[in-house]
């Protein structure tokens, strides 16, 4: 029953956004009381990780009776130009906010100057554009940090020494290369963990499968593998799980999808690196409407990361950290 | 008139043969040397994998191979293999289908996905380009309207032996491509519907002219692609016992790639299983290779579209050389 009345919904939407008339005033908005209109743009619509910003967001917008928020966003993290594309409709379109997660640095930096220019506050959260304008605040983790507090946990797990493997996703981004680079600062505190392969999953589960099944084919003696996100880590537990070294390779990586988790309570994960994504939609809409209504200065702000292993699993603040909702927020 | 077209279709079939040749040539080169320099390549493991790892192309590449022959094109395959997979596995953890019903079922929404791509294409008269442009799109579409674009999970452990499973000591997923490029090969030599696509694909007005039943035929043929594709979407979502909403983005053109490297022409009239499967494994080991010798992706894109330059180029050389040597 729930998806014939969300497609209806949707059309109703679609035909609604479609006919919608109305004068759009360019900026505005700045009165208490005067209606709020923010655009909340993830990398990518989907997983579980940008549903859980969204409900962050939506919390959030929630608090302020006069603001509406928007969410949409491209089908596929890499989908840079169609990511562009949206931001400057909705600019035309003209939101008083716009909170996003740039898909690429360079490309949107741009968009957010220009928006700036216009007079739309803008916010990013979980990745920010370089050069980042002075006046656009970053909500996001600190990926090297925590990238490196992962790499110390693997290296806990393997009593110091060990063939490891580095599934990463998209090579070339900032999240990608942020949390390579804090994983080649913990080898480099750990000189005995050795890299034996780097390879991308293209953000793809059956292409982190493949990947880690030739990782292992070439690598039998193979100890340790850090994941760089969600399929990345979902497509090495499996090979790991098909190859029948499930325990015997360690595997650390990033995100908690509802798989990752699964497979930390099996045993063939032993340590996830979780982001605050509620926090980094939450902060990203609070900090856009403060900045609208003049209120308290925004800066950049690190949303924090928490490594998750199976002592902590079930402890409460995880707990919340892993089904975060409006009510009780996570920290 | 007769005699021509007699002589253009054994040139056409003798170049068939040599990109044929060529590109086993180039697997078996690729092979030898990566069983050199690779000393885990040619263990028993690393075939099992390889084997499995090629099925997903490998059958889709059968369902293209159809439609390219008849001067068409699939674009939608890879959207096509998500839509199929997600319904699959959502039959399963939702609706409480057993393995084996919901794996036709995804085959099924495979083959109704083709039949709008032959219909828009022989009744519509949509161009085969444009049609599966579209279907491309709706069925991503299709696929985040019905996940919410949130992976699907909970199908039962039984629905692994799809992707995972062994028989007599091959992987079920090799099987399958054996089972598929056998029905595919019987298909393109045995049948009529198979004679017709090369007919239509080598002169569709002539083929029109002469009495084939253009429409149905051509209809056929796209069901067939998306059926397979169904097919590979359900062994790929097997292989990770679940169903991935980003499954298969661009895996269209992986599929197409193997297709052409194996001697088909996008021109139409021209194209064997045989070929196309040779391509698909050209395709899988060059990727098993490279990620066993720790070289990058972006260096494995760049091998791989060089292949298909090569390929290509070998093709038209070899027409231009038979068509001047026999005109």
């Amino acid at each position: 029953m729930r998806k014939p009345l969300a497609i209806g919904l949707l059309l109703t939407l679609t035909i609604t956004a479609g006919c919608g008339v109305e004068v759009r005033r360019p900026t505005g908005g700045g009165a208490p009381g005067e209606n709020v209109r923010l655009a909340v743009v993830p990398k990518a619509i989907g997983f579980d990780f940008w549903e859980q910003v969204r409900v962050g967001a939506e919390c959030a917008a929630s608090k302020h009776p006069e603001v509406t928020m928007h969410w949409d966003g491209v089908t596929s993290e890499d989908d840079v130009s169609g990511q562009q594309s949206l931001l400057q409709d909705l600019l035309a379109q003209g939101v008083d906010g716009l909170v996003y997660a740039a898909t690429d640095a360079q490309a949107l930096s741009n968009v957010s100057s220009t928006a700036v220019e216009q007079g739309t506050t803008v916010v990013n959260i979980d990745s920010g554009t370089t050069p980042q304008p002075k006046n656009v605040p970053v909500y996001a983790t600190d990926n090297v940090a925590a990238a490196e507090r992962g790499t110390d946990l693997l290296a806990r797990q393997l009593g110091g020494k060990g063939k490891v493997a580095f599934v990463e996703f998209q090579p070339g981004t900032s999240t990608n290369d942020t949390r390579g680079e804090g994983f080649e600062r913990g080898l480099a505190k750990h000189p005995g963990l050795k890299l034996v392969a780097r390879q991308s999953s293209e953000s793809d589960y059956n292409t982190a499968l493949q990947v880690t099944q030739d990782i292992l084919t070439a690598n039998p003696d193979l100890d340790g593998i850090y994941a760089g996100n969600e399929p990345s880590m979902l497509g090495a537990a499996e090979a790991v799980r098909q190859a029948g070294k499930a325990g015997k390779i360690k595997i650390v990586g990033w995100d908690t999808a509802e798989g990752q988790i699964d497979a930390l309570r099996e045993g063939v994960v032993s340590g996830l690196i979780a982001q605050n994504p509620f926090a980094m939609g939450y902060q990203g809409v609070q900090a856009t409407v403060d900045k609208i209504r003049g209120r308290g200065e925004q800066r950049a702000t690190d949303t924090g990361a928490t490594i998750i292993t199976k002592d902590n699993l079930d402890d409460p603040d995880v707990r919340k950290l892993l089904n975060p909702s409006c009510a009780d927020p996570p920290r | 008139m007769t005699d021509q077209r007699t002589a253009r279709g054994v040139s056409d079939r003798m170049a068939g043969a040599i990109s044929q040749v060529a590109a086993a040539g180039a697997l078996i080169v690729v092979f030898v040397v990566l069983s050199i320099v690779a000393p885990s390549f040619l263990t028993a493991d690393n075939l099992f994998n390889l084997g499995s790892q090629t099925s997903v192309n490998a059958v889709m590449a059968v369902g293209v191979t159809l439609v390219i022959i008849t001067g068409g094109i699939d674009l939608s395959v890879g959207s096509v293999a998500a839509l199929s997979g997600v319904i699959g596995v959502m039959l399963m953890a939702e609706y409480g289908f057993d393995p084996t019903l919901a794996i036709i079922g995804g085959i099924l929404v495979g083959a109704v996905a083709g039949l709008v791509n032959g219909l828009l294409v022989s009744v519509v008269g949509l161009p085969p380009f444009i049609a599966t442009l579209g279907m491309l799109s709706v069925a991503r579409g299709l696929v985040l309207i019905a996940t919410g674009a949130v992976a699907v999970f909970g199908a039962p452990d039984s629905f692994r032996l799809l992707g995972q499973g062994v028989i007599g000591g091959f992987p079920i997923p090799v099987l399958l491509i054996v089972l598929v490029a056998v029905g595919g090969y019987v298909v393109l030599t045995r049948t009529k519907l198979g004679r017709y696509s090369y007919v239509m694909g080598s002169n569709m007005e002539a083929a029109r002219l002469s009495g084939v039943p253009v429409r149905s035929y051509t209809t056929a043929v796209y069901v067939l692609s998306g059926a397979l594709a169904g097919l590979g979407g359900m062994i790929a979502a097997s292989r990770i016992n679940s169903g991935q909403p980003n499954f298969g983005e661009g895996l269209e053109l992986d599929v197409i790639a193997a297709v052409v490297i194996g001697g088909a022409s996008l021109f139409g009239g021209r194209g064997t299983v045989l070929g196309s499967l040779i391509g698909a494994f050209l395709v899988a080991v060059i990727r098993n290779g490279a990620v066993q010798l720790n070289i990058g992706t972006f260096y494995q894109n760049v091998l791989i579209g060089v292949i298909i330059w090569i390929a290509v180029w070998w093709d038209r050389y070899q027409r231009r050389k038979l068509s001047g040597d026999t005109g």
